[in-house]
């Protein structure tokens, strides 16, 4: 119950910042890819500049969490699968403008072709479920508690 | 409605938010934050899948409800449009759609395959310093740039 509202509410603050900082028009991604502008470019590296040092730190010192247990990073080495996927998914990404939370943002700011871009998520990730029958490697990143993907 | 946020919040304010983001979600519940793994359990949700993750559901609930705050209540209201104005100077409505289908289909699959997309590996997989996320991040980073530019001579500098 409480895991769930912490849920709702990073979800709402994460999908606030993508809106605020207009992460969900297709013109400010396709601008940062052209290398119209780098806004988007320091967006990323300053979230990762302020996150991986206190990360770090908070590894170090083996913080216990409220609800869930002792602090712990996961990293894990680059496979094929990795590779593979981040191609595929940097291919997708610039035809399509978006990444899955700003598409669900654009929904949210009125953007009607969101109602294309969020089902062929869905499809693109159901085919590699079924792809793998549920025996993924799940890579790191968030799917880490995930047993298929 | 309230007009309350200007057009575009500067990087330097929405990195380091997002960055806290990150941090404070490992330090509440030792999560990852990510969007992909958001979009998994919710289709598990849909599926009636065994071991459905629930709170990635209300996180998936929260990205929608966090962006029609943002866009529709503290600013002055978003209208209804496609989205894609930028495509479809360029290509008829015919060709767009499948074109963000496609795309979308592909991110999709390159998400799963990769185990998470620009938040998951780009921001959160980098800040754990894990080298497989440094890897997605430079791989899907390499590929988007140059199909931009392919898209942009294919258009004749177009889009």
């Amino acid at each position: 119950m409480k895991f769930n509202l912490v849920g709702l509410i990073f979800g709402a603050a994460f999908g606030g910042i993508v809106a605020a900082s207009n992460l969900h028009e297709y013109d400010t991604i396709h601008a940062m890819l052209r290398f119209d502008e780098f806004d988007v470019f320091f967006l990323m590296a300053s979230s990762i500049a302020v996150s991986l040092p206190l990360l770090w730190l908070l590894e170090r010192r083996g913080v216990n969490t409220p609800l869930g247990g002792r602090l712990a990073l996961s990293r894990s080495m680059p496979e094929k699968h990795h590779w593979q996927g981040g191609v595929l998914f940097g291919v997708g990404w610039a035809i399509a403008g978006t990444c899955p939370a700003p598409a669900l943002v654009m929904l949210s700011s009125g953007a009607l072709l969101s109602l294309v871009a969020i089902p062929g998520i869905f499809v693109g990730l159901r085919l590699r479920e079924r792809q793998t029958a549920g025996s993924l490697v799940a890579g790191d990143g968030e799917h880490r508690e995930t047993v298929s993907v | 409605m309230f007009d309350l946020l200007p057009e575009r919040l500067e990087w330097y304010y929405g990195g380091p938010i997002l960055g806290l983001l990150i941090v404070g979600l490992f330090v509440v519940a030792n999560q990852p934050l990510g969007a992909s793994g958001a979009y998994v359990q919710t289709a598990g949700l849909i599926r009636r899948r065994e071991g459905t993750v629930t709170w990635r559901v209300w996180y998936f609930v929260g990205m929608f409800f966090g962006g029609v705050l943002v866009t529709q209540v503290l600013r002055e209201g978003a209208e209804i449009r496609s989205g894609y104005d930028s495509l479809l100077n360029v290509f008829p409505l015919a060709l767009v759609i499948p074109m963000v289908f496609a795309g979308a289909t592909l991110l999709g699959y390159g998400a799963a395959m990769a185990g998470g997309c620009t938040s998951g590996h780009g921001m959160c997989g980098t800040a754990q310093r894990s080298p497989a996320s440094a890897a997605v991040t430079a791989s899907f980073m390499a590929t988007a740039i140059a199909t931009t530019f392919v898209l942009r001579l294919l258009t004749g500098g177009d889009l």
